[in-house]
């Protein structure tokens, strides 16, 4: 019993990572884009439109040990390009984080794939690739930094960070 | 710093090298009795410790370092090994007059072999002149002198003990190497010290994320992943003169470098293409190869000894596992099946052991497994153990643990029977360097 339910489970992530495979579009990245909001002078984006899209962007969230997005990911990723429409001189940075269970490198892997999974389901709800570029940050950078579920729950997730 | 070997007993520095050197083909060729008669056959299972005592070391003058001091560093070298029973004697009992070991006492203790040493200051300059004696014979098996500054006192006794251990198991010791580690706390700053979490020096002042250290071979550089550019990208710094470099700053991850055991390729993970793989890159950071394929996140490369196969996580399978890659093309081989979470694989130098990361009951255990896939085996049990680092003789492995709550870096035994902490501050990815300091 446990043996199917571990098959089904991997079959079924086997799935995701394919489905996830098969519609990836190259995403372009941008060394130089800025990690913090309004970022260098200039631009057709106010700072405070900047600011606007950023105190309304929404963290997307992760099960445990899985970069696949789930129902409530995606319909915040959703939210969150509708936002980025109604602002197309805004550039995002997706970044990937993980709870501090597991190994720094390996979370690094998923953080990237957390953030590769967030930046694919922009683009293909109609959010141009170079406007998306991802960071991982592993398990580097908690934003709560309890040792409990709760705190993990909160870590597990894809920052939008906003810039130009 | 120079330390001069000045001791009587040294054979010429050129033929212990070439001994060092040639000592594997040695031990298959010669027959045991070659060695010294207190041998101990490291590859037996049933291995008995070798009772050894260590004498307060003797001095005339006094000065900054004090001898019961020095034969602490002795005792503290040869227990971390798991193979000596350190014996405790008193001075007055174990030696003889003149300093000459009193046999009859020891031999009567059990004790098989002594250590012992005089010292001297001028100014700031130590000599120190050690002693092993074979108890069994009544002989002495080999003495050294060495100057230096006193600051140095611990690496003129480690380079000592490095050849006490050649001495008594025909390979040198590991205690003039140097272990690199990160930093835990809110910058991740990277730090180097000796094996024994003596001299601690901070290398990195960035005020960034650092990651994933790893000696250089020669031991002049070490490799490392940095956020110094907002990007998670594979920099060198130079030991001598502290400076970095850039070596792979590709989109995505350059993540987990590990130098090839020549020091003229490095293996990482990189997402450049895609999802994250191995690549083989030289030195200036040119691809040279992707290694690894699928649909799996490949990360965490580790080299055989030969420079034929890298070990190395993939969770092309559905969750991370250790799988064996040739690097002249083929297949990878899966090695690890016990755990669902098996990550951060550390080839061991002498080529038969891996050593990993395990998820077991929830909680992470170092363990080590043959190149084949048999004898896996866990070596510990109390709190959170990871990210395993051989020492360049693969007798002992540094990890992390969080057993006494805040990350630190642990050493232990091949086998686990031996494990203390190590870092005097808090920090987590230890690399050991490849070879002793010089």
């Amino acid at each position: 019993m446990r043996t199917r339910l571990i098959i089904a489970a991997l079959t079924g992530l086997v799935l995701v990572s394919l489905l996830m495979g098969g519609c990836a579009k190259k995403i372009v990245k941008q060394p130089d884009a800025p990690l913090v909001p309004g970022y260098g002078a200039g631009g057709q984006v106010s700072e405070a439109d900047m600011q606007g899209v950023q105190s309304t962007l929404r963290v997307v969230y992760f099960d445990f040990d899985k970069y696949g997005l789930s129902q409530e990911a995606q319909a915040a990723l959703q939210y969150n390009a509708e936002i980025l429409k109604k602002y197309p001189n805004v550039s995002v940075i997706a970044e990937g984080h993980c709870d501090e269970r597991g190994t720094a490198e390996y979370n690094l892997a998923l953080g990237e794939r957390r953030a590769g999974s967030a930046a694919e389901y922009l683009s293909t709800v109609g959010i141009a690739p170079n406007r998306i570029s991802t960071v991982s940050f592993g398990s580097e950078l908690p934003v709560d930094p309890a040792h409990n579920e709760e705190a993990w729950a909160k870590n597990r997730r894809v920052y939008l960070r906003a810039g130009k | 710093m120079k330390i001069i070997n000045t001791s009587k007993y040294c054979r010429s520095t050129v033929l212990a090298m070439l001994l060092w050197a040639l000592a594997p083909a040695l031990l298959a060729l010669c027959p045991i009795t070659a060695y010294a008669k207190l041998l101990i056959d490291v590859d037996n299972p049933n291995l008995t410790k070798m009772p050894v005592a260590v004498v307060d070391f003797v001095s005339e003058s006094g000065g900054p370092v004090s001898g019961k001091d020095l034969a602490a560093i002795v005792k503290n070298d040869l227990f971390i090994t798991g193979m000596f029973q350190i014996v405790e004697c008193p001075a007055s009992s174990a030696l003889a007059s003149g300093l000459e070991p009193n046999f009859d006492y020891l031999a009567q203790a059990g004790v098989q072999a002594i250590i012992t040493g005089t010292f001297q200051v001028q100014g700031d300059q130590l000599t120190v002149e050690a002693r092993l004696y074979d108890v069994g014979l009544r002989k002495l098996e080999m003495g050294k002198r060495y100057t230096a500054r006193v600051a140095d006192h611990r690496k003129m006794i480690h380079l000592f003990d490095d050849r006490v251990l050649e001495k008594l198991t025909g390979v040198q010791g590991c205690f003039s190497s140097k272990i690199a580690f990160v930093g835990d706390s809110q910058t991740r700053e990277l730090y180097s010290m000796d094996y024994d979490g003596h001299n601690l020096q901070q290398l990195t002042r960035n005020g960034t994320i650092n990651l994933s250290p790893d000696w250089a071979p020669d031991g002049n550089s070490i490799l490392f992943t940095s956020y110094l550019n907002r990007n998670p990208d594979l920099w060198s710094l130079n030991l001598s003169n502290m400076k970095v470099m850039p070596i792979s700053t590709r989109s995505g991850l350059n993540a987990s470098g590990r130098f090839s055991p020549d020091g003229n390729f490095i293996a990482l993970s990189m997402s450049v293409k895609s999802i994250p793989k191995i690549f083989i890159i030289n030195t200036q950071g040119n691809i040279l190869k992707q290694l690894t394929n699928g649909l799996g996140n490949d990360i965490s490369p580790s080299w055989s000894p030969d420079s034929m196969a890298i070990a190395h996580v993939s969770d092309q399978a559905g969750a991370p596992q250790i799988y064996v890659s040739p690097v002249n093309g083929g297949d990878p081989r899966r090695l690890t099946f016990t755990s669902n979470y098996n990550t951060d694989p550390d080839w061991s130098p002498r080529g038969d052991m891996i050593a990993f990361t395990a998820r077991i009951d929830g909680r992470f255990q170092v363990c080590v497994i043959r190149v084949d896939g048999s004898d896996f085996k866990v070596l510990t049990t109390q709190g959170s153990n990871q990210e395993p680092s051989w020492s360049p003789d693969g007798r002992l492995i540094a990890f992390t643990s969080n057993r006494d709550g805040a990350k630190r870096i642990y050493i232990m035994d091949a086998k686990g029977s031996i494990q203390i902490p190590v870092s005097p501050v808090t920090g987590k990815s230890p690399a050991w360097s490849r070879n002793n300091a010089r």
